[in-house]
């Protein structure tokens, strides 16, 4: 009896593509990834740190509406100003909408006056299925105990229209400065919004 | 895309359905009221002449689309959202009225293009009217809308662990129903929702969404037996303390 017990235990996880591996509350899983500029990035080298994780597709309407506007590369530099980490994640397959190499992604962070602490680049969609990546943007912010605190969208208007960005409630915001000030997060999921994460077909 | 009428004229303080058309190519589609792990759902916004008044859109339901290990709720080929319009008691005969909708919407094939349209209809204004060439589309889209559980049903839902354990006793309940929530981040909306019998009915599995903090009141949504066959459901939800059974250590 408690040997099935423990069965079901290893095997459901196994058996559970659709099972989220990330829990707000829960300690956010360790990855490792190539970033744009060649560099092994590693989650856990970071605790001490805020960390911010950003789902991209620079091709995605909703992408778009907060990098056209400004509003994500504002972000970024606010809040790595602030001392947060904050890597750009891009899971999007070789052949699929948002997928870049790193000479791309180097001209699009230029261009675009993007300055996140990384761009991580994820072509098999590792790192996006490890954290259950649904949408661009899709916004994970961690602590620096390594805790997952926010799990959700960037803001609280699920649209394409840059218009709606200044009445908007800013959850990334939102959450870091609760939790610079420590004070609890008062808003720790929400629907993320977006296109789908363009990961290789299975 | 086009704004249709059921009738091919408007009755002075009659209410008329009218409907916004979605003739999608294959591989396209767009999404229901709770769209699921990605995407956004039409919005409607109606510019109407003095004196008329709209009411709620009537959504038919959706077709879960699988992108596993995600999965979106929406609509394939075509989709017609209605609502009625009332025009005013004092509208004169022999005149036209001019009815727009400005569209707001979301497409997606494997990337997404979002819209806005506005949609514009001239009705005349007769003393009676007639049914449009667009009518067997509305009955179409009739047949699809959830209707109120029937009343031999006993419906509950317990919250228990990770799961919302959905009973249905009845008459006529399909083998496999497909539960669709009116409110997203509830379920896990690719996970698949086994069902097992029970005396008079079937008991439905919904894995609870990982982004569910706090408990819920009431769960809603609505339950697909088959075809043509889908009924609301707004069901208080009792909570059970525990997770799975366990042997005493």
């Amino acid at each position: 009896m408690k040997r099935n017990f423990w069965w079901v235990l290893v095997i459901a996880p196994l058996l559970t593509p659709w099972a989220r591996a990330v829990k707000v509350g829960e300690s956010a899983p360790d990855f490792q990834a190539i970033d744009s500029n060649g560099l092994q990035q590693k989650l856990s080298q970071y605790r001490g740190k805020f960390v911010v994780l950003e789902w991209h597709n620079n091709g995605c309407p909703y992408t778009r509406k907060h990098y056209e506007s400004g509003n994500m590369q504002q972000l970024q530099k606010e809040w790595t100003g602030k001392g947060v980490v904050w890597f750009t994640v891009i899971s999007s397959a070789p052949g699929q909408q948002g997928y870049v190499t790193a000479e791309r992604e180097n001209d699009y962070l230029k261009q675009m006056k993007a300055s996140p602490t990384a761009a991580l680049l994820d072509p098999q969609g590792e790192v996006g299925r490890l954290y259950s990546a649904k949408t661009t943007p899709h916004m994970f912010v961690i602590n620096p105990a390594g805790v997952l605190i926010y799990d959700g969208a960037i803001d609280d208007k699920a649209t394409t229209d840059q218009a709606d960005i200044a009445s908007a409630r800013n959850y990334v915001s939102q959450v870091l400065q609760e939790a610079t000030a420590g004070k609890p997060v008062s808003t720790a999921t929400t629907r993320p919004y977006g296109c789908s994460v363009k990961y290789a077909h299975k | 895309m086009e704004l249709v009428s059921e009738q091919d004229a408007l009755v002075p303080g009659k209410a008329i359905w009218l409907g916004i058309r979605f003739d999608l190519e294959d591989g396209w589609h767009t999404y229901w009221i709770n769209p699921g792990d990605s995407g956004e759902a039409p919005r409607i916004a109606w510019r109407l002449p003095a004196g008329f008044e709209a009411g709620e859109i009537q959504w038919p339901y959706p077709e879960r689309l699988a992108a596993p290990p995600f999965a979106d709720y929406g609509y394939q080929h075509q989709a017609l959202l209605i609502a009625p319009i009332r025009p005013p008691a004092q509208l004169k005969e022999g005149q036209s009225a001019k009815i727009a909708a400005l569209v707001d919407y979301l497409i997606c094939q494997n990337v997404c293009i979002p819209g806005r349209e506005q949609l514009e209809l001239s009705l005349p204004v007769k003393n009676r009217a007639m049914s449009s060439a667009a009518r067997d589309l509305f009955n179409t889209t009739r047949s699809r809308l959830p209707r109120p559980a029937p009343r031999d049903w006993k419906v509950s839902v317990i919250s228990l662990g990770d799961e919302f354990l959905l009973d249905l006793k009845g008459q006529q309940l399909a083998k496999a129903p497909q539960f669709f929530p009116l409110q997203a981040e509830l379920i896990e909306n690719a996970a698949p929702q086994q069902t097992t019998p029970l005396p008079g009915g079937i008991r439905l599995h919904l894995k609870k969404s990982t982004h569910l903090l706090q408990p819920i009141a009431r769960l809603r949504g609505i339950i697909v037996l088959g075809p043509e066959k889908a009924y609301l459901l707004d069901v208080p939800v009792s909570q059970k303390l525990g997770r799975v059974r366990r042997a005493r250590t």
